[in-house]
């Protein structure tokens, strides 16, 4: 590398001198995937009503429509009576948060759009696709196909599902937060994002992104305990009525009490770090996220939003969380962060050679 | 007739405290008579809990002074505590070369560099502990017992480690906090730990390992608040035999008690990429 650094990749994509990081996601992502396409063929045997096995059988491509949760009574539980929502479990998807204009008022895609666009995802950075691309364009696709694990779509046209638009209800004052925080330069590491800085990947809530979308969820009495894969933090989630911390400790990952109604793991997180920047937002928003198991391979996680100095309304989200069996693997990402070394590197660079030069114009060498 | 008697009541009162002495014999250092509760549905203690060790072994796992920090603007914030050691017998076998390996270790423990992340201490840079330095920094970790899993949550950094308990996995690969196997071995806890790689050290004073480091951990509900904690180290690329370390660990009995959140990354950032920061006149 002679310094330049393009200016519009997901800086995760040049993150490649990271081989240890590297292959791990390699190895954790061949293994997802096959999990994934195991999943619709999997027999399930739990004990519980056929027709909610044959309901869950049917909406295998799970939207969160037309589903309501499994009865209390026929849910496993643990030894200390909670209900059992054990295991590792993989929230990837490319559903938009919001939806795209061209969808107007329409809620779901057809079944066609559906197989469209996970065959579009599936095959978005294939070799033959490549073949065809300038060596820009193929520099935006970044990994080859064998790395990404996006999930697929759950047949809505965005992940939120009220307000009915499916917008964002941001306001004057959130829609310039919003734009103020997805500005990136390459001054200083501050200017980039907290996932290449390796401090946040998963907000709360969670957003799935090209790969490592897992969740290992553990249960201990008055606790649990979500491991993110990425950054291989664990979410402690009390369960004993305990109040909030107080106000002056403001965790990146906020502060998580939860508790059951019924079979459904209702979490409400507050204390946000100020700089834990979401979608407008910052640490003053209220998340409360609910995990309503549907059948033993899935659970539908619904977040509600709230905070009034950026959103006119609180605004409500789906998405699945879908069962794998396969291991997690350590995702190391600050350990050795070369990316952040070469783009601000890169940057200096740049700017001697700006300095250097007549014409004011830096030449590319390739 | 009398002493006769109190002889016969004597060696009575004798066999049945040895008796007792063998079957109180105080196996994984464990407190006379002391049964940990188990966790519901199970038969293994329940060691779930927010825990924390109560030494200076951070600083460095051997026998240190008190002394100056190297910092001259961190005052007696800065400076180290004296400690006893945690190795056991005091040494630790190093091989000749590796010895001085962790001279140099300790000399460069300050640097940083942005084209060497293999140098200085990964603690400075908010890397990833490793085993069994996590144990034994100054920050608590939870452990989420289940059924059939268990997980340990480090405050520091953010640090996890997945347990397998019911189904041993060889480690696919090498990484900063290895790969943990666990079972039980009666009431103790054991976890085997594989897959480290040569990347994390045992303390701040340049102690360190290569990454054929195998690390079997031992916890032990030994009172209803401490843990006992052993590990056996054995790394033949660095050292001549195995050694090991222990320490009593000890639960965090506030009734608010939480892990927090240590994400050091951002306090490490200036220090790591500061020269390459675009200069402002």
């Amino acid at each position: 590398m002679d310094g330049f650094v393009p200016q519009s990749v997901d800086a995760n994509a040049i993150r490649l001198g990271g081989e240890r990081h590297r292959n791990v996601t390699l190895t954790a992502k061949k293994d997802c995937n096959q999990e994934v396409s195991m999943s619709g063929r999997r027999v399930w045997s739990v004990g519980l009503l056929a027709a909610v096995v044959a309901a869950a059988v049917l909406t295998s491509s799970v939207g969160g429509q037309s589903q309501s949760p499994t009865p209390a009574a026929q849910w496993p539980k643990t030894p200390w009576g909670d209900p059992d929502l054990q295991g590792t479990w993989n929230f990837g998807t490319i559903t938009p948060l919001e939806r795209p204009e061209k969808f107007g008022n329409r809620e779901f895609l057809t079944p066609e759009e559906v197989a469209q666009l996970n065959k579009d995802s599936s095959e978005r950075a294939t070799a033959e696709r490549r073949k065809e691309l300038s060596a820009a364009e193929d520099v935006e696709l970044a990994y080859n196909q064998f790395w990404w694990d996006r999930g697929s779509s759950t047949n809505r046209t965005s992940l939120i599902k009220d307000p009915p638009d499916g917008r964002l209800p941001l306001t004057p004052e959130g829609r310039a937060q919003r734009a103020a925080q997805n500005k990136r330069g390459f001054d200083t590491w501050a200017d980039r994002s907290l996932s290449e800085r390796c401090i946040v990947y998963r907000p709360v809530p969670v957003r799935s992104t090209g790969y490592n979308n897992n969740n290992v969820i553990v249960q201990a009495p008055g606790y649990v305990a979500m491991y993110q894969e990425q950054i291989h933090e664990t979410r402690i989630i009390a369960l004993d009525g305990r109040p909030h911390l107080g106000g002056k400790i403001r965790p990146w990952l906020g502060d998580s009490r939860g508790r059951w109604e019924g079979n459904t793991l209702v979490v409400e997180t507050t204390n946000f770090n100020v700089k834990n920047v979401y979608e407008g937002s910052t640490g003053n928003r209220t998340v409360v996220e609910r995990f309503a198991p549907i059948d033993a391979k899935t659970i539908s996680y619904d977040f509600t939003v709230t905070d009034p100095a950026v959103y006119s309304r609180p605004w409500t989200g789906t998405m699945p969380w879908r069962k794998v069996t396969d291991e997690v693997f350590e995702y190391a990402c600050h350990e050795g962060n070369y990316s952040m070394v070469h783009m601000l590197g890169g940057a200096r660079v740049q700017e001697k050679q700006l300095a250097a030069s007549p014409s004011g114009r830096v030449t590319r060498k390739r | 007739m009398r002493t006769w008697t109190i002889g016969i009541l004597s060696t009575v009162v004798i066999a049945v405290a040895i008796v007792a002495g063998l079957i109180l014999i105080p196996t994984q250092a464990q407190s006379p008579g002391y049964r940990a509760p188990r966790l519901p549905g199970t038969e293994h203690p329940d060691l779930n809990g927010l825990w924390q060790a109560l030494n200076t072994a951070n600083w460095d796992i051997q026998d240190h002074s008190a002394q100056a920090g190297p910092l001259v603007a961190l005052g007696a914030w800065g400076a180290q505590p004296a400690g006893m050691g945690v190795v056991e017998g005091g040494e630790i076998p190093y091989q000749e070369w590796a010895l001085k390996k962790k001279q140099e270790n300790f000399a460069n423990r300050l640097r940083v560099d942005p084209d060497d992340f293999a140098l200085g201490d990964p603690e400075l840079k908010c890397y990833l502990p490793g085993v069994p330095r996590a144990t034994y920094m100054s920050f608590p970790f939870q452990i989420i017992q289940s059924q059939n899993a268990l997980l340990i949550s480090y405050e520091y950094a953010d640090a996890s480690r997945i347990v397998h308990m019911s189904n041993p996995i060889k480690p696919p690969l090498d990484s900063w906090m290895g790969w943990s196997n666990g079972r039980w071995d009666g009431d103790t806890l054991v976890i085997d730990v594989t897959g480290l790689n040569d990347s994390t050290w045992f303390d701040r004073a340049g102690n360190f390992h290569s990454d054929a480091l195998h690390v079997v951990e031992r916890y032990t509900l030994v009172t209803p608040d401490r843990l006992q904690y052993e590990a056996t180290i054995e790394d033949p690329k660095v050292f001549t035999r195995p050694w090991k370390i222990s320490m009593p660990l000890y639960r965090h009995a506030e009734p608010n008690a939480q892990r927090l959140e240590f994400k050091c990354v951002e306090f490490t950032e200036e220090l790591i990429y500061g020269s390459l920061k675009k200069k402002t006149n």
